[in-house]
């Protein structure tokens, strides 16, 4: 942890304030979110590391998927991801969202979490114990620091490919794009 | 043009402008309408003009063996001015407001009368042509409040009586003033210093004070005011709420500091039971339950009525607590009271005209996408009556504070200040619910308000922000008016009052707040940048939720509706309803005596005459 | 008198960053002093300002003009108000104003927050503000009078005169009837700071944070900042108005935090309180004990 190298606050405060103050947004996703609580209360204390829940997600920067994700579940995690301010950060949690996980075969739920929402990291595990979560956290402080952890920036190049395939699963969606699209059709007309 | 001339073509204008308006209102609309503003503009004209000059003028002689007199000095300068500009800008507010309803002369008639009514009561000299002018003030008052029909004729008539029992209380006090003085001209009965009992000045005072206090509408007198003011067109409860209960003020200020003198005043009663004493603290329960009241409301224009009547709490304190500081807090306030009651009813006014009639709060939302300068004024009006730095109700509240602390009358002090916070809440609640929050799918096309009705608004605000900033443009004037009644002057500047325990600045004040506002603009756009978005992208647990759903009004203070709630009940009320039809019984008992069957009456005249011969014969025994 | 002047600007230009540094410490003091409570490490003593830089690196997005200037207006508003409080020996603009002019700047901050969160149109806002407002009313009665006691035992409404008293005689909560009202503000000074058990207007786990939970980055960079201001100023007053207001900057700091840690201590023990048991809580029995006071300060004078 560098936190304390001061000149590496001067150069790039930017980026060591958002390694150091990593709000994540209080939604019980799935039932990873058991590990969640233990790992921010006194045992295994995540506060000092700065990382903090924030209830709204305005507030917050860390997006945490923690265990399957349902089709009725994706909506509000596709709703509150967009809603987050960028720069932000998302880790999926378990095996689930990597390739179904326990759920391969369900009709219900999402096997590759990646074509709707982009990731950041993957921490293995059904469920990861807080330790894991600390080391998946470390980790990307490190990405951070790379400037690899590009989530953000690949959802807004690719916001076409995500929105499509999220219109393939529900249908029109009641909100309205997050980034504009433009319309292939006017470019045939030349 | 000199004072008599000035003063005569003030009454002339006025009501001769009443009556060609209605006239020529017959002819076209138009004509009417230029006419109704010319008329306006020559009584605001003129009382500029009026600026400074003093005297007293006969304008009829020999009307039932009285001649009647006008007169001009500083204290009837500031009513005729305020209620000049008021009334002028409300004709103007009015010009779309009323168009196309019926009877649209009708109603620039009474307007116009009420303004004359007004202007003659602040300009008469003799008690007999204050009668007069003051009892063309309220009938036409009553037939403009009634103007709507339905509820609203109830409403004038809850007024109407009040105001005829108190200008039949006005009555007894005049002819009682007549008989003792011997004259009615206001500068003689107060130049004779008549040592009187003071059982009888007792008696003069609780009669005037109930004809000026229930046109004043404070405590126990204010059960008129809230269905008057709110079932009114709009701009005229600017007028009524503005300048028309401050004629009960007009005449406080008579009776306590020009005719009986302020020696009398203050000393009249025993220490806690003094007269003034007890309207201090009737001041004080004005300003506390009305304003408490007020929150429960979910009626846009009932909430400001309610909140007149607290704010008149605040001027009753400052006029009676006998103090230079504190008179000249009570006049201030009355000002600025005028400015902003009248620029929040006229917003309200103008929501009203382009939502058709909608005044509901819990209906309302999100109109200030819609209406910009109507929330700008809106807001303005609301930060002067709660009392924010910057704007004249600030500064007046401050010096009516000032006056009660150095006194050192902590417990008026507490009322009056918690006054403030029941007008914040209240305040919030009428902003928030009509123009903040999510914009309704009902009212997605609703323009701006139009040309006519953004004036007044604009020239309201400005106003309260100039003598927020500049109180001493006000203040020498009423400094001038305070050592006429014989207090001592105050230290007045352009930016403030300078004593010597705690001075006003507002001129660094301003400047403070501006530089600081710049600097933390500054640091803000230190940070990344913003985009803006739509209302309906908003928080909502993962949901996305349209617009129409989305909106907290109802019951917007229930934790406190509940608690404060069963604590004002309106007794006083309650207390008139009862005597009212106590006096309705009592009639119906009396009216069992003529049944209409001649017997009867043949009886009744051989019992009567039967006590006479009874007590005839029962002298000479 | 140029020495003077000088002397004034750079007060008035310093005075607010040494508050925001105190304030800042205090923040993150809260924080670290609950989680020794609680037994396990807190974040590092300057994660507000770690935090506060975060919020100014992220992009969000506004609802408005009057919703991005809200919250401009409420951090001016609190910083206005910091300049006519004494600190020690500083105070910029004590000669302009005098402490009815600081409560009635104080009004400035919430009706701010409540505009711009009014604009932010959401549900969670106006109920959060609604909330802020009736606990507001709610402390402001003991408060008031607490006030009025002081003003009328001292026979003043300035804040400079009421310190230069207390600094030539004894302490304000030394003296006997005030000691009454100084012991009613400690009643209400959670409230004042917006700490458990009264901390229901920013409630995280009902109302989704209230009136900020539509604040992104900078917005929220802001509304910390205006949050340690607001710490500041609420310790600073009590000790003007009761500890005597400190002889020099030393001695006042030694005397915030140990009201601070007051605070800290009682936020640590109690669950919140919902609005309507606050408010009744409010107007038992710290107004009762404000009552008594005002009624023991007037006693010599005549009513």
């Amino acid at each position: 942890m560098d936190r304390g190298q001061l000149s590496k606050w001067f150069k790039h405060p930017g980026i060591m304030a958002q390694k150091y103050s990593l709000w994540a947004v209080y939604f019980c996703t799935g039932c990873g979110i058991i590990e969640v609580p233990p790992s921010i209360t006194s045992r295994w204390d995540a506060e000092r590391f700065g990382v903090m829940p924030a209830p709204s997600p305005r507030h917050a920067n860390l997006f945490m998927i923690t265990g399957y994700v349902a089709t009725k579940t994706l909506k509000a995690i596709i709703r509150t991801y967009e809603l987050m301010p960028e720069p932000k950060y998302t880790v999926a949690f378990g095996s689930c969202p990597i390739n179904g996980g326990m759920y391969w075969d369900s009709y219900n739920t999402i096997k590759h979490i990646d074509k709707y929402i982009p990731i950041d990291g993957w921490i293995a595990g059904c469920m990861p114990r807080p330790e894991a979560i600390f080391i998946g956290v470390t980790k990307l402080w490190m990405m951070i620091d790379k400037g690899a952890a590009t989530g953000y920036k690949r959802y807004r190049e690719n916001y076409e490919y995500y929105r499509k395939n999220q219109e393939k699963l529900f249908g029109k969606l009641p909100w309205p794009p997050l980034f504009p699209i433009e319309d292939k059709n006017e470019k045939l007309t030349v | 043009m000199n004072t008599e001339t000035l003063l005569k073509s003030i009454l002339i204008v006025s009501f001769g402008g009443a009556f060609l308006t209605y006239i020529l209102g017959k002819i076209s609309r138009v004509l009417r309408e230029i006419f109704a503003v010319l008329t306006g503009i020559f009584v605001v004209v003129f009382s500029l003009m009026l600026y400074g000059k003093t005297g007293t003028f006969i304008y009829a002689k020999n009307f039932l063996g009285f001649s009647l007199l006008v007169s001009i000095n500083n204290l009837s300068w500031l009513f005729l001015i305020t209620l000049s500009v008021i009334s002028f800008l409300s004709v103007v507010f009015s010009l779309t407001y009323i168009r196309g309803h019926e009877r649209t002369d009708f109603y620039y008639l009474m307007l116009l009368l009420v303004n004359a009514g007004m202007a003659g009561v602040v300009l008469s000299a003799d008690l007999i042509s204050f009668y007069i002018f003051w009892e063309i003030m309220s009938w036409s008052t009553f037939l403009l409040i009634s103007y709507n029909r339905g509820a609203a004729l109830s409403a004038g008539m809850k007024y109407i009586i009040m105001s005829v029992v108190g200008s039949a209380a006005m009555m007894i006090g005049i002819i009682s003033i007549y008989t003792t003085y011997g004259t009615l001209i206001i500068s003689e009965i107060s130049s004779q210093r008549l040592s009187l009992p003071p059982g009888y000045i007792l008696f003069l005072f609780i009669l005037f004070s109930i004809a000026f206090g229930i046109k004043n509408a404070f405590w126990p007198f204010h059960i008129w005011l809230p269905p008057a003011h709110s079932e009114a067109p709009s701009p005229f409860s600017a007028v009524l709420s503005g300048i028309l209960i401050k004629m009960g003020t007009y005449g406080f200020l008579l009776i306590m500091y020009v005719i009986f003198g302020m020696k009398v005043f203050l000393e009249l009663g025993s220490s806690f039971f003094s007269f003034h004493n007890i309207l201090c603290w009737l001041g004080a329960i004005t300003v506390v339950i009305p304003t408490f009241t007020a929150l429960l409301q979910y009626d846009a224009k009932r909430l400001l009525a309610w909140h007149s009547i607290g704010q008149i709490g605040y001027i009753i304190i400052g006029i009676s607590f006998g103090t230079s500081l504190s008179v000249a807090g009570g006049i201030f306030h009355f000002i600025n009271h005028a400015t902003f009651k009248a620029l929040l009813f006229l917003t309200v006014g103008a929501v009203e005209y382009r939502t058709g009639g909608v005044r509901d709060l819990n209906s309302l939302g999100g109109l200030i996408k819609k209406m910009p300068i109507t929330f700008i004024g809106a807001l303005i009006g609301a930060l002067g009556i709660i009392g924010v730095p910057l704007t004249n109700g600030f500064v007046s509240k401050w010096i009516i504070y000032k006056a009660l602390i150095l006194e050192g009358n902590s417990f008026l002090a507490f009322a009056a200040l918690i006054g403030t916070w029941g007008t914040l809440l209240s305040f919030y609640k009428f902003l928030h619910n009509i123009f903040l929050g999510q914009l309704s799918e009902k009212y997605k096309n609703i323009k701006k308000a139009p040309f006519c009705m953004q004036f007044p608004i604009i020239i309201y605000s400005l106003i309260i922000i100039l003598f927020g900033i500049l109180p001493g443009i006000v203040l020498k004037v009423i400094n001038t008016i305070l050592i006429s009644f014989g207090f001592e002057s105050l230290n007045v500047t352009i930016w403030g009052i300078a004593s010597e325990s705690g001075i006003l600045n507002t001129i660094n004040i301003f400047t403070a707040i501006v530089i600081v506002v710049i600097a933390v603009w500054i640091i803000s756009r230190l940070g990344a940048k913003t985009r803006l978005v739509a209302q309906d992208d908003n928080y909502a647990a993962g949901s996305y939720i349209p617009k129409e759903k989305y909106n907290f009004t109802a019951a917007f203070y229930k934790p406190m509706t509940r608690i404060i709630g069963p604590v004002l009940k309106d007794i006083i009320n309650n207390f008139y309803l009862i005597l009212g039809r106590g006096t309705s019984a009592v009639g119906n008992g009396i009216r069992k005596v003529y049944t209409g069957d001649i017997g009867y009456y043949v009886i009744y005249i051989i019992l009567f005459l039967a006590v006479l011969i009874l007590i005839k014969v029962g002298f000479k025994l | 008198m140029i020495n003077v002047t000088i002397v004034k600007v750079l007060e008035f230009i310093f005075y607010p960053f040494i508050a925001f540094v105190i304030g800042i410490i205090l923040m993150g003091l809260f924080r670290k002093i609950m989680a020794r409570i609680q037994r396990r490490y807190g974040p590092p003593l300057l994660q507000p300002l770690i935090d506060i830089i975060r919020f100014f690196s992220q992009r969000t997005v506004s609802h408005g003009k009057i919703f991005s200037f809200g919250v401009i207006l409420a951090l001016a508003g609190s910083l206005v108000v910091l300049l006519f409080i004494p600190f020690g020996k500083i105070c910029p603009l004590c000669g302009s104003g005098d402490l009815l002019l600081i409560l009635y700047l104080m009004l400035f901050t919430p009706i701010s927050i409540a505009l711009s969160g009014g604009e932010g149109a959401n549900p969670n806002i106006s109920i959060g503000v609604s909330r802020k407002l009736m606990l507001s009313l709610g402390y402001e009665v003991p408060f008031l009078m607490i006030i009025l006691s002081v003003m009328s035992f001292y026979k003043t409404t300035s804040l400079v005169e009421i310190i230069k008293y207390q600094q030539n005689y004894h302490w304000a909560i030394l003296n006997f009837p005030l000691v009454i009202p100084g012991i009613a503000y400690i009643l209400i000074l959670p409230a004042m700071m917006g700490v458990r058990p009264f901390d229901v207007a920013s409630a995280p786990q009902e109302i989704a944070s209230g009136p900020v939970v539509e604040y992104g980055g900078k917005f929220l960079g802001l509304n910390h900042i205006e949050h340690a201001i607001h710490m500041f100023i609420g310790i600073a007053l009590f000790i003007d108005l009761f500890l005597g207001g400190g002889p020099n900057i030393g001695f006042f700091l030694v005397e915030m935090f140990i009201v601070f840690f007051i605070a800290v201590f009682i936020n640590a023990m109690f669950p919140r309180y919902r609005v309507d048991q606050a408010i009744k809580y409010l107007w038992r029995w710290p107004s009762l004990l404000a009552f008594i006071g005002l009624v023991l300060v007037r006693i010599p004078v005549k009513f």
